[in-house]
């Protein structure tokens, strides 16, 4: 396995307030991590510090191997797709121009090359192809959010970076767009970073799945251990109803193994 | 009254429309310049960070400063005429432009523009791409309420010698021609109204965001800013240069009477082209300094005047001081006097008729025991020279209730509504003879002497030697009686300077 992103020991803090204090963390290639933690706990500042958003107030922070703190931080934030919450895609562009935003950043010329990119993208979040030429406003908060994720994926990176994306969809929608974001990641291999505040969307689509608590690492294991060894009692409340979802006694909880909480793939 | 307006507009049409593409030349320079300049300002303190409060408090300060007092400030820097008119708009149009702008470049999403930075965009493709497009309505209303305002505010460019619709206010106003002045004003109106429409129409097309509209959009944005620029160089470079002899007139009916003499008897004797930049606001105050830059050549001056105001003697001007006035002309500036015409416009006051009644008034002396029920009304220079309002009424020992300060076109006006009681005049008033008012006697000698002649720059003279002969023929031609008559003529009958001009020109036998 090769490691694509690796936090070593990295503290941040905004003024007073420390948000990370000694925070480490890796990533294998093709994970699909999810970070869940409550609310200013550091999650989207961690993901931040990976496209250089942010930058560190010590450690450092190595993707592809190499640390960041050098890189042009430009070109190191079109190799990582973002896509954050709510609605921001560029209301004055149409669907098509949203989503060649960055193949146009990277490769101006090749007009061809990034029409068809719309046009593969497009069709993996599952978009209608007529819907080119509308406006993100002409849209419904699904067929926005899979801009939003088509936008990310557009240049092909190797690294997807998700904050909180399916936040302000309604349930349904939601339970589709889960599904296409893991088929995605099942297809293309891509490495994902996928903060939420939801425990059960994290249990669902992570391969892995970090807790984090006032800004260190409560526990980072696959769903399955979070389930069975909960490393602390942060852990063991959070997934509490996960947990129960098989309503089983807990002594008999590993016979719950595949009763549902771990995806039925 | 439409009726008049509507058959002056026919008549003079051209010089309307001339005055219309001035005024939209001079207004859409200065709206370029301030879209560029006041848009980039706004670009710039929305980016860089504690540069915007110092920024809009400069704009602001400058907002604020009365428009008059702007043109003045600026004369001695830009001099009279369309520069300076350019400047001072360019300078008001800047706080709407940098406000606006400033405001839509705020007013975008901080999220978008952070997701436009994590996809890996540089400041300037976020800048370019996503920022600017997403502030453009609100810069757009912004343009679009400063155009209105700048076209409505050309019109003071009169004042400083500039062209445009404003010329033809002022020479209304002073001419007492009120269809003219209205003229000038609607047009003004109705310019700044289709501006707007046209603004409004492409503010609409810009909401729309299809790829044809878009690329029509784009034709007709070259359009128009072809369009601009041609207007724009109609508007500003009309011949400055060559052998043009720059006469400037103040703003008196009498003076737009002699200037369109000089201009005719000028062009017909000799090879020179002559501009006439009638009515220049202020007068003396603006006219000298741009005579000492070489921006006008010529103008017709009062002895009296060019003693006190320009010379800034304190004596009393008496015409046995000529030879001394001369002098001092040709040694200090270079310039001096020639072609006295012959008339004294001095200065008289008057009093309405009911009031020299009641009072019993024959004299200025008389004035002394009723000055304290009277309003004093006289045009803003007689209340600054030295030789003015405080002299006079320190000469006489008057006591006058109030003072007025009021335009040379309306005070008659003002008099006959009895908004004022007692005035100046001059003695060659055109509607002297027309109001219900008593000149009355100047027991003391308070005026000075006002010859009128011409102050010419003595370079000019000795470039031009035919001109002295051209100005030699118009030497002691009109008597006082005939200038009063001339302005009555153009002041009440309505008549056009020119035609009278010409009318006069004829009757010497001058005119070929």
């Amino acid at each position: 396995m090769q490691t694509m992103i690796e936090f070593q020991h990295v503290k941040k803090a905004y003024g007073e307030k420390t948000v990370l204090k000694d925070f480490s963390l890796t990533v294998e290639k093709g994970e699909f991590v999810t970070i869940v933690g409550s609310s200013g706990c550091g999650k989207t500042t961690a993901l931040k510090l990976v496209n250089g958003l942010l930058a560190p107030d010590g450690g450092e922070i190595l993707v592809y191997g190499e640390s960041i703190r050098r890189k042009d931080q430009t070109q190191l934030r079109r190799n990582i797709g973002y896509a954050i919450q709510g609605s921001v895609l560029f209301p004055h562009m149409t669907v098509e121009q949203n989503i060649s935003y960055v193949p146009n950043l990277l490769n101006k010329k090749d007009r061809k090359k990034t029409k068809e990119a719309v046009a593969k993208w497009m069709k993996i979040v599952g978009l209608d192809d007529d819907l080119r030429e509308r406006f993100p406003s002409e849209l419904s908060g699904g067929q926005q959010q899979r801009v939003g994720i088509a936008r990310a994926l557009a240049a092909s990176p190797e690294i997807l970076l998700m904050d909180e994306p399916f936040g302000a969809v309604d349930e349904i929608t939601r339970g589709q767009l889960q599904t296409e974001i893991r088929r995605i990641h099942s297809q293309t291999g891509i490495t994902v970073l996928f903060v939420t505040h939801d425990i059960s969307e994290a249990m669902k689509l992570g391969t892995r799945v970090l807790v984090m608590d006032k800004g260190e690492i409560e526990q980072y294991a696959s769903p399955e251990e979070l389930l069975r060894h909960p490393a602390t009692d942060f852990v063991r409340k959070l997934t509490a109803q996960q947990r129960h979802v098989c309503r089983l006694p807990d002594e008999r909880l590993e016979e719950c193994e595949y009763s549902g909480v771990n995806m039925e793939e | 009254m439409f009726q008049e307006m509507w058959n002056l507009f026919l008549d003079r049409n051209d010089f309307f429309v001339g005055l219309l593409w001035e005024h939209l030349g001079i207004s859409l320079l200065a709206i370029l310049i301030a879209v560029l300049i006041g848009g980039l300002a706004g670009i710039v303190i929305s980016e860089v960070q504690g540069a915007a409060r110092p920024t809009l408090g400069a704009v602001s300060f400058l907002y604020t400063i009365p428009s008059i007092s702007m043109l003045g400030f600026l004369i001695p820097f830009s001099g009279v005429g369309n520069a300076t008119a350019v400047i001072a708009l360019t300078i008001y149009a800047l706080l709407p432009m940098v406000r606006n702008t400033y405001a839509g470049m705020s007013g975008v999403d901080p999220a978008i523009l952070e997701a436009a930075k994590g996809m890996g965009s540089t400041r300037l493709q976020i800048l370019f791409k996503v920022r600017l497009p997403l502030a453009m309505p609100v810069i757009m209303s912004g343009i679009r309420s400063m155009v209105t305002m700048t076209i409505a505010l050309a019109g003071i460019a009169s004042f400083i010698g500039a062209g445009g619709l404003g010329v033809a206010i002022y020479r209304g106003i002073t001419t007492n021609n009120t269809a003219m002045t209205m003229d000038g004003s609607l047009l003004i109106a109705l310019l700044a109204l289709v501006m707007d429409f046209i603004l409004g129409f492409l503010e609409h097309r810009m909401t729309k965001r299809s790829r044809e509209a878009k690329k029509m959009n784009h034709r007709m944005g070259a359009a128009a800013a072809l369009v601009c620029l041609a207007a724009a160089g109609i508007g500003m470079f009309h011949s400055r240069e060559g052998e043009t002899l720059h006469i400037a007139t103040k703003p008196m009916t009498e003076q737009y009477v002699l200037g369109e003499i000089l201009e005719l008897l000028i062009e017909q004797d000799t090879d020179l082209e002559v501009e006439l930049t009638q009515g220049v606001g202020g007068g003396t105050s603006n006219i000298q300094p741009a005579m000492e830059s070489g921006e006008f050549d010529l103008y017709p001056e009062y002895t009296g005047t060019g003693w006190n105001m320009v010379l800034k003697e304190d004596g009393l001007y008496t015409e046995e001081l000529f030879g001394e006035l001369q002098k001092a002309y040709q040694e200090d500036y270079h310039m001096e006097w020639a072609g006295m015409y012959g008339f004294n416009n001095t200065y008289g006051l008057v009093a309405r008729r009911e009031i020299v009644e009641q009072y019993g008034l024959e004299t200025y002396s008389d004035l002394v025991a009723a000055a304290g029920d009277l309003t004093f009304g006289a045009e803003y220079d007689f209340f600054e020279r030295e030789d003015g309002y405080d002299s006079l009424c320190e000469t006489y020992g008057l006591e006058f209730k109030d003072t007025m300060d009021l335009d040379i076109g309306l005070k008659y006006q003002a008099l006959n509504e009895g908004r004022i009681d007692v005035m100046v005049v001059f003695t060659t008033d055109g509607q002297l003879s027309s109001a219900d008012a008593v000149v009355l006697e100047d027991d003391l000698q308070f005026f000075p002497s006002y010859l009128c002649g011409n102050v010419v720059r003595s370079q000019v003279l000795e470039a031009h030697p035919e001109l002295s002969s051209v100005l030699e023929k118009l030497s002691g031609t009109i008597s006082d009686s005939d200038m009063a008559r001339m302005n009555d003529e153009v002041e009440t009958k309505g008549r056009e300077p020119e035609a009278v001009a010409e009318e006069f020109l004829r009757g010497l036998g001058l005119l070929e």
